[in-house]
């Protein structure tokens, strides 16, 4: 046993709380008072009631989405930096594309709300130009809009870990490949991106598994029909003060996230497996 | 003997450096040839020029009588073995030797099978086709990157320094492998190197570049015997250098050499013919000779004074300083039985032949 300060530290932030969670789910809530005899209650009612199983299924849609919209936003932008930008500037460039961190994130998602709203920047416009009378309703307080704004926050997240590995391909093996008689798309099908997926096998988790977990969003934008399990999560916590039921259903969400995690890197083993 | 390759006054700027100066050039059906020349001089510009990843500024590049203005690299009848090998990590050996051959679509699968075992059955690789990429040595990986080209059966095969990331052992053992690869499949082999030794075993001729342009383009015994310049004579090999005087240039050149005197030498001995007035002389370190005790000679004679001992087993290097040269002598003496090493201050004869002279301008 290495008991170092890392560790302990490690203990302490991360152990911990997750052991109170795990423990808090199998204990029940009595009005204001914790009952903490052992019960698998909470499980059963997370399974018994369509509620639940519905958003966690609508939680998982959704990061799906935002994952598969944010990579395929985030490919081009890598790829542009490493293979098309200067190698002197290429810092400058992964710099720029931090800037919208520089604001908080609750701003950023208001910002969108502005950009996507009934009187917005998107509807007025379209109204102005004269392509639509009514304005549009499906971009705001619904799945869409939450997906939108995801997959902008995280976009930076994506970009830097294919960027890593676009910028490790040899480009010897780009020419090697031409040389061969391929073209250059046939290039980048057979070489660049087979070799660039770790890194995109990165960007897809780096993406996932935070979404599932993210409330603030759905909150803001998701409207009735755009709330994600994250929600329910919250209001368990603070709102119905039934933190087991809550604790409960944060188990359930990291189990799904994990099962699927795993399950996305195995498959991509095959790729994988060729690098060392 | 046809002409395959024939560059035509190719010339290449990045921005205002220029990397090709104006190369002419024929490569021949067949041929092993080789560019040789110190880091910088181009020749790796002038391989990437050919293999069609830089486009020549002006100039005309023809392959096989095709122009090849605009033709990209995948559309040319070359391959290329790089400097890293270029091993798509990714794949595996067999995988790796089959990647040129997705586009021959009428070949059936079987078949291709049977060509990735022969081509690598051909480069001593026989086995090593499920293999992953990443798992091969040095050596390993330069035999994959032949296979790979090698089975597309290209009219040229480009190999831009392929043995300088291999130690001394290996690298003999592939020179020779490579001559005999050449030999087998018949195809042009258009070798890059800054090793003169590599080129002067390798090839059946041999392009000198310095800075952008070729200072001399023969067979190897010619430009070791007969360099036509001093940048020449001085990359290939030792070569001592005495000032001179060229007195006549007739049938025979008279010239006086300082430290050596008056002689008569063949108008061969002048690739660049011969000019009345001052030049330098070269003579290589093995044709001249000391005089050991019990030892004769009827070649010519001049005293010195050994200045450097190097010994080397089978060879021993002189440095012998004579009269009115200010650069002692280099000599190669091979160590036969009965003869010392001589010791530094030691005096001594140096034996000399004029008909081993080049008259350099």
């Amino acid at each position: 046993m290495i008991v170092s300060p890392p560790f302990l530290y490690a203990l302490l932030l991360m152990a911990c709380p997750l052991l109170a969670i795990f423990l808090f789910s199998f204990w029940t809530q009595d009005f204001m008072t914790l009952d903490t005899s052992f019960t698998l209650d909470n499980y059963r009612e997370i399974v018994e009631k369509p509620i639940y199983g519905a958003l966690l299924q609508r939680s998982l849609y959704v990061s799906s989405c935002v994952t598969f919209v944010t990579v395929m936003l985030a490919f081009p932008v890598a790829y542009f930096v490493s293979f098309h930008v200067r190698p002197d500037r290429k810092s400058l460039w992964l710099f720029l594309i931090t800037i919208p961190f520089w604001t908080s994130y609750l701003i950023r998602v208001f910002l969108w709300k502005v950009i996507l709203g009934y009187n917005g920047v998107i509807n007025t416009g379209l109204i102005n130009v004269g392509l639509i009378d009514e304005p549009l309703t499906f971009i705001l307080y619904n799945v869409n809009a939450v997906i939108i704004t995801l997959a902008h926050a995280f976009a930076p997240f994506a970009i830097l870990p294919i960027f890593v590995a676009l910028e490790k391909i040899d480009r010897s093996l780009l020419e090697a490949s031409q040389d061969l008689g391929e073209s250059k798309f046939m290039t980048f099908l057979r070489v660049t991106l087979p070799l660039s997926m770790p890194g995109v096998v990165g960007a897809v988790l780096i993406v996932f598994i935070p979404t599932i977990g993210d409330y603030v969003t759905p909150e803001l934008m998701g409207g009735a029909g755009g709330k994600l399990v994250a929600n329910m999560i919250q209001t368990q916590f603070l709102a119905l003060n039934n933190a087991p039921l809550g604790a409960a259903l944060a188990i359930v969400a990291m189990l799904c996230v994990t099962v699927i995690s795993v399950i996305f890197v195995l498959i991509n083993r095959r790729w994988l497996k060729g690098r060392s | 003997m046809t002409a395959l390759i024939t560059l035509t006054g190719v010339n290449k700027y990045y921005a205002d450096y220029h990397a090709l100066r104006d190369i002419n050039l024929t490569i021949n059906e067949g041929e092993f040839f080789s560019l040789l020349g110190p880091s910088g001089c181009g020749k790796t510009t002038l391989l990437r020029t050919i293999a069609g990843f830089e486009m020549p500024s002006d100039g005309v590049v023809m392959i096989g009588g095709k122009d090849m203005a605009g033709v990209p690299a995948n559309l040319r009848p070359t391959n290329m073995v790089f400097q890293s090998y270029a091993i798509f990590p990714h794949l595996t050996v067999a995988e790796n030797v089959a990647f040129g051959l997705r586009k021959s679509k009428e070949i059936d699968k079987q078949t291709k099978a049977k060509m990735v075992a022969e081509a690598l059955a051909m480069v001593g690789l026989d086995g090593y086709g499920k293999r992953a990429a990443h798992a091969l040595s040095g050596g390993q990986r330069q035999r994959v990157a032949l296979a790979r080209a090698l089975i597309l059966k290209p009219k040229v095969l480009l190999l831009d320094e392929p043995l300088s990331a291999l130690d001394k052992k290996m690298r003999e053992q592939m020179q020779v492998e490579l001559i005999r690869l050449q030999r087998q499949v018949g195809i042009t082999f258009i070798l890059v190197t800054h090793d003169q030794e590599e080129a002067l075993v390798m090839s059946d001729r041999i392009a000198v570049m310095f800075e952008g342009e070729i200072g001399q383009l023969a067979d190897p015994e010619t430009l070791y015997r007969r360099p036509n310049s001093r940048r020449v004579a001085q990359f290939i090999g030792k070569m001592n250098m005495l000032d001179a005087t060229v007195e006549v240039v007739d049938e025979v050149i008279d010239l006086t050499v300082r430290g050596l005197g008056s002689m008569q030498i063949e108008r061969e001995q002048a690739p660049e013919g011969g000019q009345v007035g001052s030049a330098v002389v070269g003579i290589r370190p093995e044709t001249l000779g000391i005089l050991f005790e019990g030892e004769t000679t009827e070649r010519k004679l001049v005293d010195g004074v050994v200045d450097e001992v190097v010994y080397y087993g089978d060879m021993t290097y002189y440095d012998v300083r004579i009269e009115g040269v200010e650069q002692p002598l280099n000599i190669a003496m091979k160590n036969l039985i009965g003869r010392p090493v001589l010791e530094v201050g030691a005096k001594t004869q140096v034996i000399w032949d004029e008909r081993s002279l080049v008259l350099l301008p």
